[in-house]
């Protein structure tokens, strides 16, 4: 205060030039102030081209001018006002830059979700940048996310699983009296007769399943033996049905010796054949010939007799035929 | 002399001081107050209220906007709020903070001078001699005192809010200017037509009340009674005080309720 003097009585006391330092410091700050609101209004896009989008909702609590609308994380427009339509919808006015209008397309989707904490998020969503580009004046619908409306919700039906799951743990509850039937069950496991006891219900009952098995092992094993038997048996009867001088052995030779003995026939008929050519051209001599025919007959008879008697022995020994008839040629 | 706790509920010094700030904003307003000597006195004043005080003003508020920046980001980051952290900054800081500050510290510095120096030349008489004399102390005197004291807190204000204003950016970006978009984007967001009209018009208020009341309060000293100038000199500092907190918190009222 002391250095203060009255201008008019002092004035020698100023530092020179001091109109200039002022008015300098005056310009200075004027410029900045001017620089300021000059920023603020660009920042406010006074100075921008946008084009208009009206979003429609049927609820816009939280939302306010100001707020942005986001395009991947990226605010784009900006919401100028609200206001509310005669058919009782909400309607969200958003200015967006042309520049930034590219990002929204006729397909892109918006929505406004309402989360627990923070303020509302206006966002869009474009699926395919390839769409043509929304036009000015658009008027979308919003899709409303909204958690706290979702609570109440979630509440009761937490609430009903809460009740059932009360009911399913009473103790008259079907659960507990399963839980206590399993409680038994698993007692009676760990007991002295195990599972075993568990599943037929008591000790007494256990005990004879025990017995029966027992009854059933020692069946089995005379089972065993028996079926050695059987065994030995069988093996016999294969020695003797297809063993060395077995049946089938025997009936292979007799079928052989009845080849021989076929080869013999065929022989005496063809010789018979010549002879009755023979008597054919000699039809005069035939009384002279009677004799050897009679031999000859003879001869065929005691054939025929010894291939009878290889037949039956056949039939005797070949106890699987059934046709018993040999066909003569 | 009734100079003494009771001054702010004194109906007439109030009365009076609204009948003196009639007077002073029509004087400063009108063209025949701006005579050369009138323009001097006001550039003395601007010199003495903001000059000289520029740089240590301007240290002071860096430091303190640098401290409030870093404990308001601190204090986001922990709740999870880093997003909404430089909008409160630039809230606190550039709309509310810097302009109090300001005015207060204008008041502190100069208003305490002006309301002495008025005092003076009402107890010496001075002022009444110069109305005898056909001048009119008013518009030579006083409205130019009034118009540097407006001028002063202009000044501070706004170099003060540009300067935490890019402290802020600097405390959130670094030099890089990739923050630029989303910076300006906040300030697009905060600063909308009213607030920015309100700040505007809060700081003249400010500007105003800084100049008006402790010259009104000095022009209640009585001549000829050399003890009735401490007592003007603290009425008008605490009516100073008084106004300016009821402005801030009018200008609060408004916004946010």
């Amino acid at each position: 205060m002391t250095e203060q003097p009255a201008p008019q009585t002092n004035p020698s006391l100023l530092p020179r030039n001091l109109g200039v330092k002022v008015g300098m410091l005056l310009a200075f700050a004027i410029m900045v102030a001017t620089a300021l609101v000059v920023y603020v209004l660009w920042a406010r896009g006074v100075f921008e081209q946008t084009q208009r989008l009206t979003l429609i909702a049927d609820n816009v609590d939280g939302v306010s001018a100001g707020m942005d609308l986001t395009f991947a994380g990226f605010p784009i427009g900006r919401v100028r006002r609200l206001s509310l339509s005669e058919d009782g919808k909400a309607r969200i006015h958003v200015r967006v830059p042309v520049d930034d209008a590219r990002w929204l397309r006729t397909t892109t989707v918006f929505t406004l979700e309402v989360g627990l904490v923070g303020s509302v998020k206006l966002r869009a969503y474009s699926a395919n940048l390839q769409d043509p580009p929304l036009p000015d004046r658009a008027e979308r619908p919003v899709l409303r996310g909204d958690t706290a409306q979702e609570i109440p919700k979630m509440v009761a039906s937490l609430r009903s699983v809460l009740e059932n799951i009360d009911q399913m743990t009473e103790a008259s509850s079907s659960l507990a009296q399963s839980l206590n039937n399993a409680r038994a069950v698993t007692e009676r496991m760990a007991g002295k007769q195990g599972v075993l006891g568990a599943m037929v219900g008591s000790e007494e009952n256990a005990k004879k399943v025990i017995a029966a098995i027992d009854h059933a092992n020692t069946l089995l094993a005379s089972l065993n033996g028996v079926s050695l038997k059987l065994d030995s048996v069988l093996s016999k009867t294969d020695q003797k049905v297809l063993g060395e001088g077995g049946v089938v052995d025997e009936t292979q030779k007799a079928v052989k010796q009845a080849n021989a003995i076929l080869d013999e026939v065929s022989a005496s008929l063809k010789r018979v054949d010549a002879i009755l050519a023979d008597a054919q051209v000699v039809a005069s001599n035939a009384k002279a010939a009677t004799a050897d025919l009679g031999a000859l007959r003879a001869e065929v008879e005691a054939s025929l007799r010894r291939i009878s008697a290889l037949v039956d022995e056949i039939n005797r020994k070949w106890p699987f035929a059934r046709d018993t008839n040999v066909k003569l040629p | 002399m009734a100079f003494g706790g009771e001054f702010i509920l004194r109906p007439r010094s109030w009365r009076r001081l609204a009948r003196f700030a009639g007077f002073a904003t029509v004087a400063a307003l009108s063209s025949s107050a701006y005579t050369r000597a009138a323009r001097e006195i006001a550039v003395h004043q601007i010199y003495l209220t903001a000059w000289k005080v520029v740089p240590g003003y301007l240290a002071f508020s860096a430091l303190l906007s640098l401290v409030i920046i870093e404990v308001v980001r601190n204090a986001a980051r922990s709740y999870g709020l880093t997003d909404y952290a430089l909008e409160l900054v630039l809230r606190v800081l550039v709309l509310e903070l810097i302009p109090f500050l300001t005015a207060v510290f204008v008041a502190l510095r100069s208003g305490s001078e002006i309301g002495a120096e008025i005092a003076l030349m009402r107890v010496s008489g001075e002022l009444e001699d110069q109305e005898e004399a056909g001048a009119s102390p008013l518009h030579h005197e006083l409205a130019p005192r009034v118009v540097g004291s407006a001028l002063s807190v202009f000044t501070l204000t706004t170099l003060a809010s540009a300067l935490a204003m890019y402290i802020a950016y600097a405390s959130f970006f670094g030099t890089s200017i990739s923050g630029f978009h989303v910076f300006t984007r906040v300030v697009g967001h905060i600063f909308d037509l009213q607030i920015l009209v309100g700040f505007l018009l809060k700081c003249l208020v400010f500007g105003l009340a800084v100049a008006l009341i402790p010259l009104a309060t000095g022009l209640e000293a009585e001549r000829g009674e050399p003890r009735s100038v401490p007592f003007t000199v603290v009425a008008g500092l605490v009516k100073l005080f008084f106004v300016v907190c009821l402005i801030e918190i009018l200008s609060l009222v408004v916004k946010y309720v």
